[in-house]
């Protein structure tokens, strides 16, 4: 466990694991009997109700302009982003499909491409004025200290998530950090970090396992 | 390329991180393992989900709400105005 994680979110996440009897793992949002599930809202945008749309935003705009933010750190930039994907997603809608994954799984890699893409014009511009220090000298690992909040709430969905993730060595949420919310290459981080290719290779492979079969244990476990 | 081995690279896939030759090998891998591929790289996707929900839910700008539905009103008159039916 790193040494960087705040202990209380540990004890917090663990506790979790035992309180919650029927929460769900990845499912995001807990929706009340008779409200439209997250597959009915994109439904609904498909056939043009706006309505959808503003009750999906509703309940996923937190989610997504956090991820944003990660992605930018530029809060200004994170709002017009959010925006802009959102009025994508209602432009996209009829690309999603229910048999190949979850909305929300849909809808965060539309997002982390837009801000990839954002955050990649942004370094290609700063570069140019010759004023860019590397991302990630400049946030190191910046996810985990997001993730050790003590304002991190127990029952919350985002402690089942950093448990499985905090539970990593750090220097596999690093190259992680890197891939996922830098959209980094292999190449790219092996230049930015002085660690062999292989070694982050071997780092994103067992990391990236560990996360899934910690997501798996979770969803048996509840 | 093993399913084990499969299964890895798709993981590195979903998130984009695979290199351009083991992107080629992936593909290949991908097409002779057929639909057990593809149910496992769906599967591969809640890590997206995994990620984003691990992040504190940020604040939004009230603004930006009205500025989207706003944008989508205007596109639906546009739409059917111009819809001959």
């Amino acid at each position: 466990m790193s040494s960087a994680v705040d202990p209380s979110l540990h004890a917090a996440a663990s506790n979790l694991a035992v309180q919650t009897s029927a929460k769900p793992i990845a499912g995001a949002v807990e929706l009340e009997p008779g409200v439209p599930s997250d597959v009915d809202l994109m439904l609904g945008i498909q056939s043009g109700d706006a309505e959808a749309l503003s009750e999906l935003y509703d309940r996923y705009n937190g989610v997504v302009k956090a991820l944003i933010l990660r992605i930018i750190h530029d809060e200004t930039g994170a709002d017009d982003l959010l925006q802009e994907v959102f009025m994508e997603i209602w432009n996209q809608a009829k690309n999603f499909s229910a048999q190949k994954g979850k909305p929300l799984g849909w809808m965060v890699t539309l997002t982390r491409r837009r801000a990839i893409d954002a955050l990649r014009k942004r370094q290609a511009y700063a570069r140019a004025e010759g004023r860019l220090q590397a991302e990630p000298e400049q946030q190191p690992l910046a996810w985990v200290q997001n993730v050790t909040e003590n304002a991190i709430r127990a029952r919350d969905t985002r402690v089942l998530m950093a448990k499985v993730i905090n539970s990593l060595p750090e220097a596999q949420q690093r190259v992680i950090e890197l891939a996922f919310f830098q959209g980094m290459s292999q190449r790219e981080i092996a230049s930015n970090t002085n660690i062999p290719l292989g070694t982050v290779k071997t780092r994103l492979e067992l990391g990236l396992k560990k996360i899934y079969d910690g997501l798996r244990e979770l969803k048996d476990e509840l | 390329m093993s399913f084990e081995e499969f299964q890895n690279c798709a993981r590195l896939y979903v998130i984009g991180a695979l290199e351009p030759k083991e992107l080629q090998e992936f593909e290949a891998a991908r097409k002779q393992y057929g639909s057990a591929a593809e149910d496992f790289i769906n599967e591969c996707h809640s890590l997206h989900e995994a990620f984003a929900l691990s992040l504190k839910p940020a604040k939004a700008s009230t603004a930006i709400k009205d500025r989207l539905m706003s944008m989508v009103g205007e596109r639906n008159k546009n739409q059917s105005g111009s819809d001959p039916t």
